[in-house]
């Protein structure tokens, strides 16, 4: 027994904390480039060191689908969007998106033409690029509306009279973005950090150089870390009083050769008693209605601790060794190489809001 | 010619690749010196499928002759589905004397009388293993050639491989089984495997164990000068104990290669931090699945690099020890670290 208890003290559990200090250094460095773009803008120099969120609201379920058309939503959920951020849009208006869709379908149609020895005929039209404004997607007053575009082709050996089918779909978004930076813009950018792609490698690529000609800005690509991926976890199992989140499953990579995969599948229940039990004890002798609608950090890593001790009392195997890459549950899933998908609408403003700030912290200006 | 026939031909050129078809071929030896040099492997694949398909009618193969050219692959490739293995327990009297003429006559009209459409060809392969085929029917429908089971058996031992068996014709394979070799019953033994000679050696123990000993090292002189490297030395010894203890787990030099193992966990969540959890009386569910290209390896670096804690779990080294890779795990025992693997 004695033993054990050593074993336990072993489990580093300083960790995940340690690992947490040095990224938001990082986020810190960011942001510091960040605000001495902006006062060299000669802008207000309001934005305060700001590093990933220490708190956060609990999820709320969102009658989403009283706010967006079904039709869109049924297009952002149940798909795999890989992700990356993007830096504030110079002159776009969400007015012209009817010439944008315009643009970009001959700017794909321009580009597929270089390296063709023939002149193929109608070629313009083998590509039709659809911009559309999401409406209702967006928390707060200040974030811009999301935008989604989705582009469209006859297949290649298709028959004439053959509808055009979605073979690329993409969306910019902002939930919840940090007010005080979007209002720190100057008026003629627009702020939607958070870009998601699904479709063939080139499109998503040529979308991109589009845009940045367009709106002189920058993409790059949006990882979840391991802080970030434990969020997801904790808020998910968060929602599991009011929708049966059915199964939280998790994937860690240990790094020996050959790599070891442990996926860790935990009943819906259980990892909700186990939450709840955190968060009660976190907060004896709090005021339980003041805090009942926040999440602190401290409240994801006693939470993951608890995980890993019962891991590590069956297996002696310290999965702090390893990275969490794989999260998912009845809600969705998330990646650490950036990818998600969203599979229960009513949560995905909560999902959204997560990756909005991690995008912005991401982003170099 | 029934179509069938030709049909089984061509799924089994299908799956044999280009590089392999020659020797494959030339095992089989039912082509005549004449049509083996009119097959001009420089074609295509679908050119020679053709050609064989017009031999085929030329020689009206059987159904037999067929189904012996799959074997005959698939004996040489067993890499390629997911295999089960069974542990036939309780021999009667004369399970040692079974052999090969008796166990093929036997397993067939046992199961014959199981089952009224079905077709079983067996073969001895090489290293002493009973090969069997089996296409299943029902009593309405005649035996599927494309969906067969294949099950290895090695005489005088009570382990059984089986791969693409379908839930419902297990019972009758199993009686067949245990009445043919002799034993009273059959059990799951809960390993399973894309790799047939590895969960093989894992149950039969043929791979380099390492068994523990008081004196891991031969004993050394005393009177080495004392120097400042003590604490390296002491690293070392720490890393040489990992390493050894690993060993002792897992095994030395090339491991069985396993893919996987699963502990359904039902057990109490204990953390003397989290008082509300240890109080509760249900067990915290979950199920830890581990995955790598060679399992026992992974386990053993993990051991000697420290990332898993020496002396190894003994749910990890249960693996190799036990022969095992699905494990229930629950609180049965009095201890309160006890665990107890019953089985499923």
């Amino acid at each position: 027994m004695e033993q054990h208890q050593k074993s336990v003290a072993r489990t580093p559990p300083t960790s995940t904390i340690a690992q947490r200090k040095s990224k938001s250094i990082g986020y810190r460095q960011s942001y510091h480039s960040c605000l001495s773009a902006t006062s060299r803008l000669g802008l207000t120099s309001a934005l305060t060191v700001r590093r990933l969120n220490t708190t956060r609201r609990t999820p709320k379920s969102h009658n989403i689908t009283d706010k967006v058309n079904p039709e869109h939503l049924s297009l952002l959920v149940k798909t795999e969007w890989q992700l990356s951020y993007v830096t504030p849009l110079y002159q776009f208006r969400h007015t012209q998106l009817r010439s944008y869709s315009r643009q970009l379908s001959a700017f794909i149609a321009a580009e597929k033409q270089q390296g063709l020895a023939v002149e193929v005929e109608g070629l313009h039209s083998s590509f039709r690029v659809l911009f559309s404004v999401v409406q209702g997607l967006s928390e707060s007053d200040d974030d811009p509306e999301t935008v989604l575009i989705q582009i469209h082709s006859k297949p290649l050996f298709g028959k004439q009279d053959e509808p055009q089918k979605p073979i690329w779909s993409g969306w910019l978004t902002c939930i919840n973005g940090n007010s005080e930076y979007l209002r720190s813009l100057p008026e003629d950018f627009t702020c939607l950090p958070l870009f998601g792609s699904n479709g063939s490698e080139d499109l998503t690529s040529a979308v991109k150089s589009w845009f940045k000609q367009t709106f002189d800005c920058c993409f790059g690509p949006l990882e979840i870390s391991n802080t970030n991926l434990q969020w997801l976890v904790a808020l998910w199992t968060n929602c599991h009083r009011e929708y049966d989140i059915q199964y939280l499953k998790m994937i860690w990579t240990l790094p020996v050769v050959p790599p070891l995969q442990v996926s860790y599948t935990v009943n819906s229940t259980d990892a909700w008693d186990l939450w709840n039990s955190v968060r009660q004890e976190m907060r004896a002798g709090e005021d339980e209605a003041e805090n009942v609608n926040s999440i602190d950090i401290e409240e994801v890593i006693h939470f993951f601790e608890g995980l890993k001790n019962h891991f590590y009392r069956h297996f002696r195997l310290d999965l702090s060794g390893g990275s969490l890459n794989h999260i998912s549950s009845a809600l969705g899933s998330a990646k650490l190489s950036g990818r998600i998908k969203i599979a229960y609408s009513r949560y995905m403003i909560t999902t959204l809001t997560l990756l909005t700030e991690c995008a912005l912290l991401k982003m170099p200006v | 010619m029934d179509d069938s026939i030709k049909r089984l031909l061509q799924r089994i050129i299908k799956r044999i690749p280009f590089e392999m078809l020659e020797t494959t071929l030339e095992k089989w030896g039912r082509l005549t010196e004449a049509q083996r040099n009119s097959l001009d492997f420089t074609q295509s694949k679908w050119a020679l499928t053709e050609r064989l398909l017009a031999i085929c009618e030329e020689n009206e193969w059987s159904i037999k002759s067929i189904t012996d050219l799959e074997m005959i692959y698939i004996i040489e490739n067993p890499n390629l589905g997911m295999w089960n293995a069974f542990q036939l327990l309780d021999p009667d009297e004369g399970a040692h004397s079974v052999d090969l003429l008796q166990f093929k006559k036997q397993f067939k009209s046992h199961l014959s009388e199981l089952i009224r459409h079905v077709s079983v060809k067996i073969k001895k392969h090489t290293d002493e293993a009973v090969w069997i085929r089996i296409a299943w029917g029902d009593n309405f429908s005649r035996p599927n050639h494309l969906k067969p089971t294949y099950v290895v058996h090695h005489l005088q031992t009570p382990y059984v491989f089986m791969t693409s068996l379908n839930s419902k014709l297990k019972p009758l394979l199993s009686q067949a089984l245990i009445l043919s070799t002799k034993h009273q019953t059959i059990k799951d033994a809960n390993l399973r495997g894309r790799n047939l000679s590895s969960i093989r050696d894992l149950l039969m123990r043929q791979y380099q164990q390492e068994f523990p000993t008081k004196y891991p090292s031969p004993l050394a002189e005393k009177n080495q000068t004392l120097s400042n490297r003590h604490i390296e030395a002491e690293h070392a010894q720490a890393a040489a104990n990992r390493h050894r203890m690993a060993c002792e787990a897992f095994g030395r030099g090339t491991l069985p290669q396993l893919q996987s193992a699963v502990y359904k966990l039902e057990t109490k969540f204990r953390d003397h931090t989290n008082k509300t959890m240890t109080e509760r009386e249900e067990p915290f569910r979950c199920v830890v699945k581990f995955t790598s290209t060679n399992l026992l390896e992974s386990f053993r670096h993990c051991a000697s690099s420290g990332i898993a804690s020496t002396p190894v779990s003994p749910l990890l080294s249960s693996v190799p020890s036990k022969g095992r890779n699905y494990f229930v795990v629950t609180d049965n025992g009095p201890g309160p670290t006890q665990l107890s693997q019953s089985q499923n």
